[in-house]
């Protein structure tokens, strides 16, 4: 069965760009465009990595980070940050939140891929 | 009685990344428009509450200028993909990531101001063919644009994009106007050495992304 990525950012270009990215290296994708629609989504579902975006409307990403490790199924699901946000408050506050992995956009694909295996 | 609403904190005036900036975005006063104005470079972005003037020269670079009308917060960013480092088109697609993310900076800062993004507009300028004998850089820049802005369901409400000449852009965030000062080619070689400069420099820092792993 193939592992099940959800990707969650309030950009559609950027989604599918990284759907593209993950697609092509044979992982399986569920999309959401925000934390609150992110956590409808991951309720009842086995997923093997989460990849979340920082600024978005209704449920930011670090309070999703949040929200997701205090749901028992999620507490070691890996959660990579990717965002434009490079600023060192703002990672730490991921790492607090239970974050895996912080990266910086422009995103290049073999370097996500490669994290993404990296943490999987 | 009932509680008093909480009172939030004004958003800053105006924000402009550090992170992403390639030279010294600058300020002055222009005597003509008579207001503040803040010029930016190639892979520079800036955005304001402020009623203020944001100028920039384009060759085959875009600018966006987004801006929510409703809370007077406005920006504008400037930009180009990298070429494809693989033959023609299929990269595109990956070129484009560089795009994607100066829009979200710069969208990113208006949220931050406290514009909302479905009252977003934009207005889009440049593109033009003025680097001799390179590929067409800037359709692919126009492209780019005109695709992100639909897909991301930012109306463009004006545009002066294409032709075979350098722009000057003012805009004005408050009023949303803009103007636009076509340039003679021939007297503009230190904008395409800057441009040129600046695809240099956008090739190589897209080859990577800064990550780190929390452990």
């Amino acid at each position: 069965m193939g592992k099940t990525i959800l990707t969650v950012d309030d950009s559609s270009t950027m989604r599918q760009m990284i759907g593209f990215t993950l697609k092509g290296a044979g992982f399986d994708i569920l999309e959401a465009g925000d934390g609150l629609e992110a956590l409808e989504r991951a309720r009842g579902q086995k997923l093997s990595l989460v990849i979340t975006d920082v600024n978005m409307p209704r449920m930011d990403g670090i309070t999703l980070v949040q929200r997701l490790r205090a749901l028992p199924e999620f507490r070691f699901t890996p959660i990579l940050v990717l965002t434009t946000e490079s600023g060192l408050d703002m990672k730490q506050k991921g790492k607090e939140a239970g974050a895996t992995g912080w990266i910086v956009k422009p995103f290049s694909p073999e370097k996500l891929l490669d994290v993404v295996n990296k943490v999987l | 009685m009932s509680p008093a609403p909480a009172t939030r904190p004004d958003p800053p005036l105006h924000r402009r990344s550090t992170t992403r900036l390639e030279g010294q975005a600058s300020t002055y006063f222009d005597r003509h428009f008579q207001r503040q104005a803040m010029k930016i470079l190639p892979g520079e972005f800036y955005a304001t509450r402020t009623d203020e003037v944001i100028v920039t020269v384009l060759g085959s670079c875009v600018a966006a200028c987004i801006l929510d009308p409703v809370a007077m917060v406005g920006g504008m960013n400037h930009f180009m993909l990298p070429l494809s480092r693989h033959a023609p088109d299929p990269d595109v697609f990956f070129a484009a990531r560089y795009g994607a993310a100066a829009m979200e900076y710069l969208i990113n800062d208006l949220l931050h101001l406290g514009a909302q993004r479905d009252r977003l507009v934009a207005k889009a300028f440049g593109g033009g063919k003025v680097m001799e004998g390179l590929t067409d850089v800037g359709s692919q820049n126009i492209l780019f644009v005109r695709t992100y802005l639909q897909q991301e369901g930012i109306p463009l409400w004006s545009e002066d994009l294409g032709g075979t000449y350098p722009r000057k852009v003012y805009f004005f965030p408050h009023s949303g106007q803009v103007l636009v000062k076509r340039l003679d080619q021939v007297h503009n070689r230190t904008l395409i050495e800057r441009e040129a400069s600046y695809l240099q420099r956008v090739a190589q820092g897209a080859a990577g992304s800064d990550v780190e792993l929390f452990t």
